[in-house]
């Protein structure tokens, strides 16, 4: 036996009992949930329909068929701008205008036609979604990133701030909840509105208010006039409050990681960037952060998966005042499970879901995974 | 490349899957109820019950147990909340391995009817053996019973109910002049604007003063349809009806009161309960169930006189929204099913009746448990001026999406109440309930 | 000195700066800490800080919850999820980090794919499979530990954190251990899992909080209270017909402090970094 097949054979062997599991309990339930979505499935299953919830959740199919081409004619322009010629002179100028064609392909005969035949809430679920992730994971990372850095230094008294920046993630959620429900409550007297008001803005009201954060700062400046889109173009202030809420959570979560990241950095090299003469911001830009970039790259790539299907803190914290603007993809296939009884198109839903999240997580990996830097 | 591989494998695990699930549907035997021999059955049931409901219910399992004389063993487990509990029928639905009993709100029995999970109740209750007797019969509150008969069946049979009753300060509107709660929403109106500009003497923050603080709930706004003489479906309950002249008065009379600050909408869980014992809202709409709580919420804070009552109305009688889960009867064997419904008719036998009452402070559904309840009516006045109010009952729609449609009306509720369109805030609520109708 | 004076302002800012976000963070906790002391007329009044310490909260919650069953299941359960994970994940992670062979990739997207959908809809048939491993396995998986554990063992999300390190971890150990006679094997255990110290206890602490936290899972497939965990007992607070905070609270705290010493004590590994110096051959 050469080395070759005696290392296949190792690595199969060491994988072995995970995938075992996996496939059970993480593989399984996926294949069951496609073979759910293409039934009349309340809680038992009944009659085949093929893809019928899908056309109810998408739209029509011609518009997909167009939306798909559309995603390939710019994954194909993106890879035409990669080729060696075009790298340099005038065609990889004139390559950016391929984007148009294929962008208009896109969105105006597909997302368009879509959006007006398939379900408003998978949509609507869509956006608020993309709002949710947009609007936590930049701010957690970078505020988690600074943190570890200053809490792996020798710091004084760094361990008791370990333990305080950690401390939202571990209180439970019954109680972390009932807090910040207290605090961002429209509440006259809540301690949101007390500092909105130090301010001289009127009271407003947090996690119940669905018009969109752009309308609330126009209204509070003053103006109260406001074309449609301002409202719908912007998350809600219901749904920045519980970002809020989320990032606050999160971030000892992914500081802990990332300190966990710092220490696995051999200290010979910061010992080298010293006798180089680096200052701190050097040695930071230089050294830290290209050995965190795979836990960076760990926390980015679990971020987008976590906060694509994010329920819990979700489902505690909305109320009726704000509308379905907080209802991301996660919370509508719930209410189709538990509210409508109806687990078939719950998991044409689902499956939607896992085929946005699977896309964006192979984008994501080519874009930064090329970045990564594991060593020599 | 590795997608496509992948893509593979899932289309793989997907075809096995569906080799492997071939249910097979044992065909309905039709069984003479009267034959079956109910003896040495195991019943299990699940329910929802924590701490002192718990208790008491395992108290009465336990009873029932030791007395019966068919050696039924009833065995109680407690299965989570209501959607965890529906989790676990889904799967036993789809791998027959069903409890005997199970607590269901009336959208989920009819959801597990609909897919063979729980059976009609109507042949035990007719059956001349081990059926319930004319006088049994009429006994009951029929409008509970009513509100489980959905679709020609008998999906679901009441132990217990709950009614949404009207809590007021008797002291402070002793203050502001009046001995007597409001009888109808006019005066009802007025009262609050009295209470907002007229602080509670004993408030310890007097800048806060409401006449009511309403909870954008769907039973909320039910309550006050209802008492306006109005409905959530027509006659027929066949379709939604949202748009209609109660609606709209209870919603514009919210949104005044609203506009003039004398009423808010509830910002914070249980924050009703919270300021009322604090004596900064006159009144408040909740479940009777939080009897024990209010109680007890008062008393460790201002200690004022208050009670229940029915809410304001604009009919000639009262009427009070009544709610509460069921128990199903899970399909099992025609044995086990038997004695599951002995233990359900013994549970809600007057004398069971009363103890359950006692611990849970639910009302009961039978009307002559009344007679045991004496003294405790006597300690507990409250409840007891809640007991007389049963008659009034009237229960919200059990037509099939109304979980929706009440996600659809509390949304609606708010936007209205904050001054939102009418026309077409309730035209958008009739569409998208009639959208739930077509499903 | 003015450069010490510079450095000093600096330090002041930076120090203020975590005192806030300290409090900002520790607020809901201590929150909590002080409504489980408090008697629920003060719960009411909205006041922030008890009059006097109720600790009768504390055992009325220990007590009516029944924590101490509860308590007992939660440490064991945690305690086999987390070695579980730990090793298989190890064993796991280190191929798709260090090794090539066909269809790593592959594996490793698939790997990764298992968290992408919702849990709402993966909780029915990870069911049905409990129940059907129930059914033909020599041992109970239903109402027991096999069914709260062995599920949870081969997490992805703990894979990819490992791989990522490993991943990171200079190639000339691996030719040094080599050209001493070493396979993977005797790497992985000898040199890999020493450098990796920081990442699996990262692992575990999550897993050991994760399993800790977990409620629904726990009903689905427990009928009686005999395995079921800490979390169950805390939800029996939260009643349906109103709200009973100060008890809440208690309970609360009582689940949270194991996690938070487990973690006050994992912490301190996390420093200076490790040095390799004498792992160089």
């Amino acid at each position: 036996m050469n080395t070759r097949t005696k290392d296949q054979m190792i690595a199969w062997g060491f994988l072995s009992p995970a995938l075992a599991i996996l496939i059970a309990f993480g593989l399984f339930p996926i294949g069951y949930a496609f073979f759910v979505s293409l039934h009349n499935w309340r809680i038992k299953k009944d009659a085949f329909i093929g893809f019928e919830h899908y056309g109810r959740a998408l739209g029509d199919g011609q518009f997909l068929l167009w939306f798909l081409i559309g995603l390939v004619a710019l994954g194909v322009v993106a890879r035409l701008r990669q080729m060696d010629a075009m790298r340099t002179g005038w065609l990889g100028w004139a390559a950016w205008f391929l984007y148009v064609p294929a962008l208009w392909i896109l969105l105006s005969w597909g997302l368009s036609g879509m959006l007006e035949t398939g379900d408003e809430r998978l949509y609507n679920g869509f956006k608020v979604t993309f709002f949710y992730a947009l609007g936590t994971i930049p701010i957690q990372l970078s505020i988690a990133l600074g943190l570890a850095y200053l809490l792996f230094k020798s710091l004084r008294g760094k361990g008791v701030f370990r333990v305080l920046f950690f401390l939202p993630y571990v209180t439970p959620v019954i109680a972390s909840a009932v807090v910040f429900r207290t605090l961002f409550s429209p509440h006259p007297s809540s301690m949101a509105n007390r500092f909105w008001e130090f301010w001289g803005f009127e009271g407003q009201r947090w996690l119940y208010e669905s018009r969109s954060i752009a309308v609330v700062i126009l209204q509070a400046v003053g103006i109260e006039s406001y074309p449609e889109w301002v409202d719908t173009a912007f998350p809600s202030l219901a749904l920045v409050s519980i970002v809020l809420y989320n990032i606050w959570v999160y971030v000892g979560y992914d500081t802990v990681i990332l300190l966990a990241g710092l220490s696995a950095i051999p200290q010979h090299y910061y010992e080298a960037a010293e006798i180089d003469g680096a200052n701190s911001w050097q040695a930071f830009r230089h050294v830290t952060l290209p050995l965190v970039s795979p836990t960076l790259f760990f926390l980015s790539m679990v971020a987008v998966i976590g906060t694509f299907k994010a329920f819990n803190h979700i489902y505690i914290l909305r109320t009726p005042g704000a509308r379905d603007s907080v209802d991301v993809l996660s919370i509508a296939i719930f209410d189709q499970i538990f509210e409508f009884h109806n687990a078939g198109y719950a998991s044409a839903m689902a499956f939607v879901l896992f085929v946005a999240i699977l896309g964006l997580t192979f984008l994501q990996n080519r874009m930064l995974g090329k970045r990564v830097f594991y060593g020599d | 490349m590795y997608l496509a591989h992948f893509l593979c494998a899932l289309l793989l695990s997907t075809l096995w899957s569906c080799g492997g699930q071939d249910t097979k549907d044992s065909p309905v035997q039709q069984v003479d109820l009267e034959s079956v021999d109910p003896s040495g059955q195991q019943v299990v049931f699940w329910y929802q019950h924590t701490r002192e409901r718990e208790t008491a219910l395992e108290e009465l399992i336990a009873e029932y147990n030791a007395t019966n004389t068919h050696d039924i063993v009833v065995q109680g487990e407690y299965a989570g909340s209501y959607s965890d509990i529906y989790n676990k029928m889904v799967v036993g639905i789809q791998g027959d391995a069903l409890p005997s009993l199970v607590v269901a709100y009336q959208n989920q029995a009819m959801a597990y009817h609909r897919d063979g999970g729980v059976v009609d109740i109507s042949p035990y209750m007719n059956s001349p053996k081990w059926g319930l007797s004319a006088t049994e019969k009429k006994d009951f509150v029929q409008s509970f019973l009513k509100q489980d008969f959905i679709g020609g069946a008998q999906i679901g049979f009441p132990p217990n109910r709950s009614l949404e009753v009207f809590y007021y300060n008797v002291d402070w509107l002793k203050e502001l002049g009046y001995d007597e709660p409001p009888r109808t929403w006019d005066e009802f109106a007025q009262l609050c604007r009295l209470a907002h500009a007229n602080p509670f003497s004993r408030s310890e923050n007097k800048e806060r003063s409401l006449g009511f603080l309403i909870e954008a709930e769907a039973s909320r706004l039910a309550s006050l349809v209802f008492t306006r003489g109005g409905d959530l479906v027509n006659d027929e309950s066949t379709a939604y009806t949202m748009d209609t002249p109660a609606m709209r008065g209870a919603l514009s009379m919210l949104r005044g009161l609203m506009e003039e600050g004398a009423i808010e909408l509830m910002g914070e869980e249980y924050g009703d309960q919270r300021e009322f014992a604090a004596g900064q809202v006159l009144f408040i709409l909740r479940s009777s169930s939080g009897l024990p709580f209010v109680t007890s919420a008062v008393e460790d804070g201002l200690d004022f006189t208050w009670t229940v009552t029915y809410p304001p109305n604009e009919v000639e009688e009262p009427i009070i929204n009544v709610y509460g889960a069921s128990v199903s009867l899970c399909k099992t064997t025609p044995q086990q099913q038997l004695a599951a419904w002995l233990f359900l008719k013994w549970f809600t036998e007057p004398a069971q009746q009363a103890r359950w009452v006692r611990a849970s402070n639910y009302f009961p559904v039978r009307r002559s448990t009344a007679n045991e309840l004496g003294d405790y009516f006597e300690k507990n006045a409250r409840y007891q001026a809640a007991y007389e109010l049963l008659d009034y009952g009237k229960s919200e729609p059990t037509m099939a999406g109304y979980q929706q449609v009440r996600r659809h009306m509390q949304e609606a509720m708010v936007e209205i109440i904050e001054g939102g369109d009418m026309d077409q805030v309730l035209a958008d609520l009739q569409r998208d309930a009639d959208r739930t109708t077509a499903e | 000195m003015a450069t010490r004076n510079a450095l000093r302002g600096r330090a002041i800012w930076v120090y203020s700066g975590l005192v806030v976000g300290g409090l900002v963070a520790a607020f809901p906790f201590v929150w909590m800490l002080l409504a489980s002391f408090m008697t629920r007329g003060e719960t009411l009044r909205r006041v922030f800080t008890p009059e006097s310490v109720q600790w009768a909260n504390y055992y009325q919650a220990w007590k009516e919850a029944d924590f101490g069953l509860y308590f007992e299941n939660s440490l064991l359960v945690a305690v086999v999820q987390v070695l579980g994970t730990l090793f298989f994940s190890l064993l796991a992670a280190y191929p798709l980090a260090r090794m090539e062979f066909r269809g790593r990739d592959t594996i490793f997207a698939g790997i990764l794919a298992t968290l992408m959908i919702p849990e709402t809809v993966t909780m029915v048939p990870n069911f049905l499979t409990i129940t059907w491993l129930h059914r033909t396995s020599p041992f109970p998986w239903l109402n027991s530990w096999p069914s709260l554990t062995i599920p949870f063992m081969a997490s992805a999300f703990s894979i990819f954190l490992l791989r990522q390190f490993m991943r990171g971890v200079p190639n000339d150990l691996w030719e040094a251990a080599r050209i001493d006679g070493a396979g993977h094997v005797r790497f992985l255990f000898q040199i890999m899992l020493p450098l990796c110290r920081a990442p699996l206890l990262t692992v575990g602490m999550f897993t050991f909080i994760g399993s800790w936290n977990s409620l629904a899972w726990p009903l689905l497939v427990t009928n009686t209270p005999d395995w079921r965990p800490i979390s169950v007992g805390l939800q029996q607070f939260v009643s349906e017909a109103g709200a009973e905070v100060h008890l809440q609270m208690a309970g609360a705290m009582i689940a949270t402090v194991p996690v938070l010493f487990t973690y006050f004590m994992i912490q301190k590994e996390f420093t200076e970094g490790i040095s390799m110096s004498g792992l160089k051959g």
